[in-house]
């Protein structure tokens, strides 16, 4: 009896253990992980992480109506906090406007290296590294490439 | 062998390392600002729009578009007509608590105003240098450090109770003008450290305190629905009634709200970190009127 209640119990623990990957959704980091203004706590004293090129591996095959929907939630992306954005309401005003930035004809790769991280470029840019900062994860950054690349 | 290996790891270093351009990541670019100007010393040049109600209700009736009303840095707030709201109803609460207390524990109202039991005026002088017990105070602290010392209670920071009696303390300065002294010992360090604290990068997001409220940065543009406004004159109007949160708010609990959307690890109210900046944003209104009871 004992056995199978503990044969029951690891299957319930097992099945709880694998519930299904959240896709595409970006994973939360605990924010203990970055610098903080504390003088005892542990973050008080983490650097700033350094910035990244990073290079864009393999095909972007990133999903267009995915990367809307992480550009526009305020949780995930909410690059629209700064950015004009394609069919974005209320958008902020303090980054460029990139509701026809596919009309630039910047390439995949520069773009997904500026999103992931915007200081190898402009280093005291406003904007969060959203790669190298886990904020988006790299397939998320694809298609938040993939929504820009079709805004025209 | 050793000297060899020393060579060695520094030869790999010098290729390792390439010459970086000078940027310190973990800081936002800073700006001059002049601790003795004060509050005349706003770097947002929309100083002139709210230095004065007379000011703020001319500014407020000629602006006719609406992505101007931050200039006005919140002040517009402060001169509606018939401005009951929940603010008010603290002040009282928290009147009551201290002539309650200090009934049941005469003391509580000297200890308050540091051996004088007139707190009229002296919530324009805080955060202060406390010489006996050797630390900087907020009134806050001051409310918290009271209630353990004379009533063996603790009205934490943060707490209702404190930040009605804190807003109560506030509203007997209502109309004085911020004074604080920044230009030596304890206060000067408090003020430098609060300085660096407001251009240190922290959190996922990288945000400086500073890559909302200054010059160039976020201020002035819209951050979605809200446009952030310059930091000068903003602590005259704390604890207030945020109708957003629907209580009164500390200073101390707008940084924590602050941090978590920059989505850093925000700090407890009273927190040392936290005592260093509220000495900067003070001298940043040094010389403003203090509204109390407010609403925002």
């Amino acid at each position: 009896m004992k056995k199978i209640l503990i044969a029951a119990l690891a299957v319930t623990l097992s099945a709880c253990g694998t519930v299904q990957p959240v896709k595409n959704k970006s994973a939360s980091v605990s924010p203990m992980k970055f610098p903080c203004l504390s003088y005892s706590l542990a973050c008080g004293n983490i650097p700033v992480r350094k910035p990244v090129k990073k290079e864009l591996e393999g095909e972007l095959s990133g999903n267009i109506d995915e990367g809307r929907k992480i550009a526009f939630t305020k949780k995930r992306g909410n690059c629209l906090a700064c950015h004009r954005m394609k069919g974005g309401t209320q958008p902020g005003s303090r980054g460029p406007d990139l509701t026809a930035y596919g009309s630039l004809k910047r390439s995949d790769e520069e773009t997904y290296a500026l999103v992931y991280d915007m200081r190898w470029r402009v280093p005291d840019t406003l904007m969060p590294p959203m790669g190298t900062n886990q904020i988006l994860t790299e397939q998320e950054i694809r298609d938040v490439v993939a929504f820009l690349q079709s805004s025209k | 062998m050793k000297a060899r290996l020393f060579i060695a790891v520094t030869a790999l270093h010098a290729i390792v390392l390439p010459a970086v351009a000078e940027t310190n990541f973990n800081t936002h670019p800073r700006f001059e600002i002049n601790p003795e100007l004060g509050v005349a010393g706003d770097f947002s040049g929309t100083y002139k729009h709210w230095r004065d109600p007379s000011a703020v209700e001319q500014f407020a009736s000629v602006q006719t578009d609406s992505s101007n009303e931050w200039m006005m840095n919140g002040k517009n707030m402060d001169i509606v007509e018939d401005d009951f709201h929940p603010g008010h109803l603290a002040v009282d609460e928290g009147e009551k608590l201290v002539n309650l207390w200090e009934h049941r524990e005469p003391g509580f109202k000297a200890c308050l105003g540091s051996g004088s039991t007139d707190l009229e005026g002296i919530a324009a002088r805080y955060p202060l240098y406390d010489e006996k017990l050797g630390r900087v105070m907020t009134l806050a602290a001051r409310v918290e450090h009271c209630s353990k010392k004379v009533l063996w209670k603790n009205f934490k920071q943060g707490s209702p109770m404190n930040a009605n009696i804190t807003l109560y303390l506030k509203s007997l300065s209502n109309g004085q003008p911020i004074q604080i002294a920044v230009d030596s010992g304890p206060m000067k360090e408090a003020y430098l450290r609060g300085e660096t604290l407001f251009y240190k990068r922290v959190g996922q997001l990288n945000f400086a305190c500073a890559s909302c409220h200054t010059p160039g940065s976020i201020m002035g543009n819209r951050l979605r629905g809200e446009v952030p406004s310059t930091p000068f004159g903003d602590v005259s109007h704390y604890p207030t009634y945020r109708s957003p949160v629907g209580e009164v708010e500390v200073l101390h609990k707008r940084f924590m709200r602050c941090l978590k959307q920059m989505r850093a690890k925000p700090l407890k109210p009273g927190d040392p970190a936290y005592v260093d900046l509220e000495v900067f944003y003070t001298s940043m209104s040094n010389g403003y009127p203090i509204t109390a009871p407010s609403i925002r």
